[in-house]
């Protein structure tokens, strides 16, 4: 592996630590605001209509339409969409701090949805816990009682629960201002201490609800790149959700693109920037810097005759960015080497190819 | 009619005067005004002939009236004579009244066990530490021992300790219910739903109105004051700490509740917490309407400050009068900046380090009693006798200059009993003849229909109900004097507190000038008012009328100038863009913006101007208030009661004609 840069050691790690069995299993899943929302999942008819046509023919809206996925072990599982595209529903139906109307949601294999309040507590106390866009700090807490607020809920003595508090408020970088109050700390700040709160109870998923959305660009990438180091250290399954396609392929595993309450595309980041399921995700996508994204396993060709032996070797996951890089550098085409096999080549016209977009044009053609 | 049409267009126009200017806004509304008034006009030439017809002109028929004053009478007796002998009252009421007898007595004899210095030191140090320790905490503090040393000097010491005792124990009672009330109708909606019209109303009828059935059941004395303090007082709290547990930061709530919270953890660790602020607001109401009340309750035996003021004003010793009320104005002053500071200090505060904090600053404030109460023991319990200040002789000496100089025969300006005399003659007369002119059957018919144009036809339902009721009670006849008082005040509270309130909108510098003149009157009992009004202008009905303005006053301009100054400052930069003059920008952009301000004016000084109207009834003011008064007085309960109940009704009366559906719903 060439020296690659903390997102995409991130990924790779990520890469390799997910096992197939999901920690989360959502199965055409439902949520409709409005009178007798049961009626709409229930009929074909109606689940068929559009927006617009059902709110006119019920009253009644459907944040989230039939949606399925599941989160595997250890991954950053990202939903992605615009606003009213039903993401922040979506993962609040996760732990039912909205009622799904419809469909089926399993955490390691048990149903949330039949269970009852003290079962569904546990779930939020141990299992999942989550990070807000508006941080939900108690105003009148310090930081470190806000940090042990999960703890305190789950019946841990005083001196223990500010123990663990105190560690992991070190962890997200808030030494020193432990006896602060959140009134007296930047949007950066306060964000940190959400994380922090949500990490003391040591959950075995992370629920992110557009935690970022709220602050500066600079502190945004801090932060980003603080639950990138969050991961790598501890490999926690994590569900972002988000509207911004920068931060999805950024962090994402894997993601959900949805749109009007239905998932329009699930896939690596990869294959949402180079192989879009239809014209609105190609639009979503048109200015992604794709040699950021794309792999070389991608862009490859056969090797001809002799270029398997010379130029510098790239792993299959390395992306086109850094195959330009060393092609240019070395002036040959780059071998992309798995296991001391050479996979295939890189020339400069595959690499143009895919900078240009071209390759994309033809898949539309093909 | 000449005179009606002075009366009547008061409710009626004042608000929607301001959207005749106006095209854009009106928009919005003039459909369905213009419908309503197109039905009202229909009904109009179909009732008012056949009205006209049936029941001809006049005051209300005596054949439609109930005489409620016998069966209360008996009712007064009845509980007089089985005060000792009937099990409700030997194992209830008794109980209740002698646990409020010895409540009080107890903490008096705590007050005045702990010696004038105790008293002292226990004030100061509690506002002290109440406002934190800066320079606010050092400015209440000081306001704290300048309040009770005034106290002491005039020669009222006694009195307001007495003023004090009452209070604690009204405060906690009322603060403890508020607060269980608020608990319930924060939780549950339907609490909330059955009780908010029940509050609401609450807060609209005048003290006034709360003596009589606490007499009734409890006789004059302490507890029948106690009770009915503590009733009067109970809403604010209420409404404000249900109000604070459903606003909480809904963001918050979802945090909590995300991590796997109970419903009591919910309560205990963030809802209860995040309404402390409002919560405060709410004790700090709670206390000024206490305090109110406990000085009205005067009538009633409550004793302290509020007797002392009574007594002055019945036998029209203006001295002694003033010498009782500028302690009730202090102690206003002083339990409003300790509460209001303790409020303003919530979520501001970092809890530093050091000594003077937490419990350390409460042992302080421990210590700094005990230190004072022993001190008594060096100074003597009771208010050293050479330290008072008799206040009284010189201030009836200005007032009979007053009465000599300024009453009448000033060149040009008349003097006050002139135009006292010139009011009652020109405008209060005319004004409630002409309401005693109109057929009974008229006034329903207006009142439903302003009623409905301003609200819904619930509020008409229910202002049309209070209103017939006040006939069927036969009081008709007084209740329409009392309205026509109200009307002239409401009409001069307007005008000068619309102009005053846009003004100081507008001029930054008036604003700041008058603020804390306003804050200091909004906090002073409706009691107080009548002292000096009574000496400028004597024992009249313009006595009360006045007084009524300028207890209204500040509310109007408040409310106001906060309207006009809050209208959406975009809009003022539009119209300022497009050269807009001054002028314009007031009548186009910020009167009509501050329209939802301006409702709310009309609706709070209607409100406040009844209570003190009825108030009035102690200095001259005569129909309803006085009909308390005499009832109060002489032991008349049916009398009394049943202009208490008119009371009410003209209170729901007026509030629903001026209440505007959309705050209500």
């Amino acid at each position: 592996m060439t020296a690659p840069t903390a997102p995409e050691a991130a990924k790779d790690t990520a890469a390799d630590g997910p096992s197939d069995e999901p920690v989360f299993s959502v199965r055409g899943l439902w949520k409709v605001f409005g009178p007798k929302a049961d009626r709409v999942p229930a009929d074909p008819e109606l689940a068929a209509l559009d927006a617009a046509e059902l709110r006119a023919r019920t009253g009644c809206t459907a944040a989230v339409r039939d949606v399925s996925f599941d989160v595997r072990k250890g991954e950053v599982f990202v939903v992605m969409g615009l606003s009213g595209s039903g993401k922040s529903t979506l993962v609040r139906c996760l732990t039912r701090l909205i009622e799904p109307t419809f469909g089926a949601i399993e955490i390691d294999g048990e149903d949330v949805l039949s269970m009852d309040a003290s079962r569904l507590r546990e779930l939020r106390r141990h299992r999942a816990s989550m990070v807000f866009q508006h941080f939900g700090l108690l105003p009148h807490r310090s930081v470190l009682d806000n940090v042990a607020y999960g703890l305190e809920v789950q019946g841990v003595s005083r001196s223990e629960r500010r123990a663990r508090a105190a560690e992991v408020v070190a962890k997200v970088g808030l030494e020193g201002l432990e006896h602060r109050r959140p009134g007296q700390l930047s949007g950066g700040q306060q964000q940190r201490v959400g994380l922090a709160r949500a990490l003391a109870v040591d959950p075995e998923v992370l629920l992110f609800d557009e935690p970022f959305s709220a602050l500066d660009p600079l502190i945004r990438r801090d932060m980003q790149e603080e639950v990138v180091r969050l991961h790598r250290e501890e490999g926690r399954t994590m569900v972002f959700i988000t509207h911004d396609l920068n931060e999805a392929l950024k962090l994402g595993d894997r993601i959900a693109l949805m749109r009007d309450g239905r998932v329009v595309q699930l896939g690596t980041p990869e294959e949402i920037v180079g192989a879009p399921a239809d014209d609105y995700v190609r639009d979503f996508v048109r200015d992604v810097p794709r040699e950021q994204v794309m792999t070389v396993r991608t862009a490859m060709r056969p090797p001809l005759s002799g270029e398997a032996d010379s130029g510098p070797a790239l792993p299959p996951g390395a992306t086109v960015f850094e195959a330009i890089e060393a092609v240019a550098r070395t002036g040959e085409a780059a071998r992309v080497v798995e296991d001391g096999r050479c996979l295939g080549v890189v020339d400069h016209a595959a690499l143009l190819t895919v900078v240009a977009g071209t390759d994309r044009r033809e898949e539309v053609a093909a | 009619m000449s005179a009606t049409a002075t009366a009547r267009p008061a409710p009626e126009k004042t608000a929607p005067a301001v959207t005749a200017s106006r095209p854009s806004l009106a928009e919005l509304l003039r459909h369905p005004l213009r419908g309503k008034l197109a039905v009202l006009a229909l009904v109009a030439a179909v009732v008012v002939p056949t009205a006209a017809l049936l029941w001809g002109t006049g005051a209300w028929p005596e054949n439609l009236t109930a005489d409620i004053s016998a069966p209360l009478d008996d009712a007064n007796r009845w509980v007089i004579d089985n005060r000792d002998t009937h099990p409700l009252f030997l194992y209830f009421l008794l109980h209740l009244s002698n646990t409020a007898t010895d409540a009080v007595g107890s903490v008096y004899d705590v007050l005045d066990a702990m010696g004038w210095t105790g008293v002292l030191a226990a004030a100061v140090l509690f506002a002290w530490r109440a406002a934190g320790l800066g320079r606010p905490g050092a400015k209440v503090a000081a306001t704290a021992f300048g309040a009770f040393a005034v106290c002491g000097l005039l020669g009222m010491w006694d009195a307001t300790l007495l003023t004090l005792a009452l209070m604690v124990v009204a405060v906690t009672l009322a603060a403890l219910l508020g607060m269980a009330i608020g608990l319930l109708a924060g939780l549950s909606d339907r609490v909330d739903r059955a009780l908010r019209p029940v509050l609401d109303t609450m807060q609209v009828l005048p003290a006034f109105a709360y003596l009589l059935p606490f007499v009734l059941v409890f006789g004059t004395g302490t507890p029948a004051a106690l009770f009915c303090t503590v009733i009067y007082a109970a809403p604010p709290m209420a409404r404000l700490t249900a109000l604070g547990l459903r606003g909480a930061d809904p963001s918050v709530l979802e945090a909590v509740t995300s991590l796997g919270t109970s419903p009591w953890q919910r309560l205990r660790t963030a809802r209860l917490p995040l309404a402390r602020k409002q919560m405060l607001l709410g004790l700090n109401q709670t206390i000024m309407m206490a305090l109110s009340m406990v000085v009205i309750a005067a009538l009633v035996g409550a004793g302290g400050l509020g007797e002392e003021v009574y007594s002055a004003l019945s036998t029209v010793d203006v001295g002694k009068a003033l010498a009782a009320g500028i302690p009730i104005v202090l102690i206003a002053v002083w339990l409003d900046r300790t509460t209001g500071a303790a409020g303003d200090r919530i979520g501001q505060g970092a809890p530093g380090a050091g000594l003077l904090h937490g419990r350390s600053a409460w042992a302080l404030v421990a210590g700094g009693v005990a230190a004072a109460v022993a001190a008594r023991f060096a100074v003597g319990a009771a208010w050293p006798e050479g330290w008072t200040v008799n206040i009284s002789t010189p201030v009836n000496q200005a007032q009979a200059w007053v009465t000599d100089n300024l009453s009448s025969g000033v060149p040009l300006l008349g003097g006050t009993e002139v135009w006292s005399e010139n009011f009652t003659l020109w405008i209060l007369n005319p004004l409630r003849d002409g309401l005693m002119w109109l057929p009974w059957w008229s006034v329903l018919l207006l009142v439903a229909a302003i009623a409905w144009l301003v609200g819904s036809w619930v509020s008409a339902l229910t202002a049309t109900a209070a209103m017939s009721l006040i006939g069927v009670l036969g009081v008709w006849t007084k209740s329409l004097d009392t309205l026509s008082q109200v009307l002239a005040a409401l009409v001069v509270t307007l005008i000068l507190g619309v102009a005053a309130g846009v003004l100081c909108a507008r001029a930054g510098r008036l604003e700041r000038w008058l603020r804390p003149l306003l804050d200091a009157m909004q906090t002073m009992p409706q009691f107080v008012y009548l002292i000096p009004v009574v000496a400028l202008f004597g024992v009249t009905r313009t006595s009360a009328i006045i007084a009524a303005v300028v207890y209204a006053l500040p509310a109007v301009v408040r409310i106001t100038a906060q309207g006009v100054r809050e209208v959406d400052p975009a809009a003022m930069e539009a119209a300022r863009s497009l050269g807009a003059s001054t002028r314009q920008q007031l009548l186009q952009v910020q009167l009509p913006l501050a329209r939802p301000a301006l409702r709310l004016a009309v609706n709070q000084g209607v409100v406040l101007v009844l209570a003190v109207v009825v108030v009035g009834g102690l200095v001259g003011g005569g129909a309803l208030g006085y009909d308390v008064v005499k009832g109060l007085s002489r032991g008349e309960m049916g009398l009394g009661m049943t202009a208490g109940v008119a009371i009410v009704c003209l209170g729901l009366v007026l509030d629903r004609v001026t209440q505007s559906a959309r705050k209500r719903g």
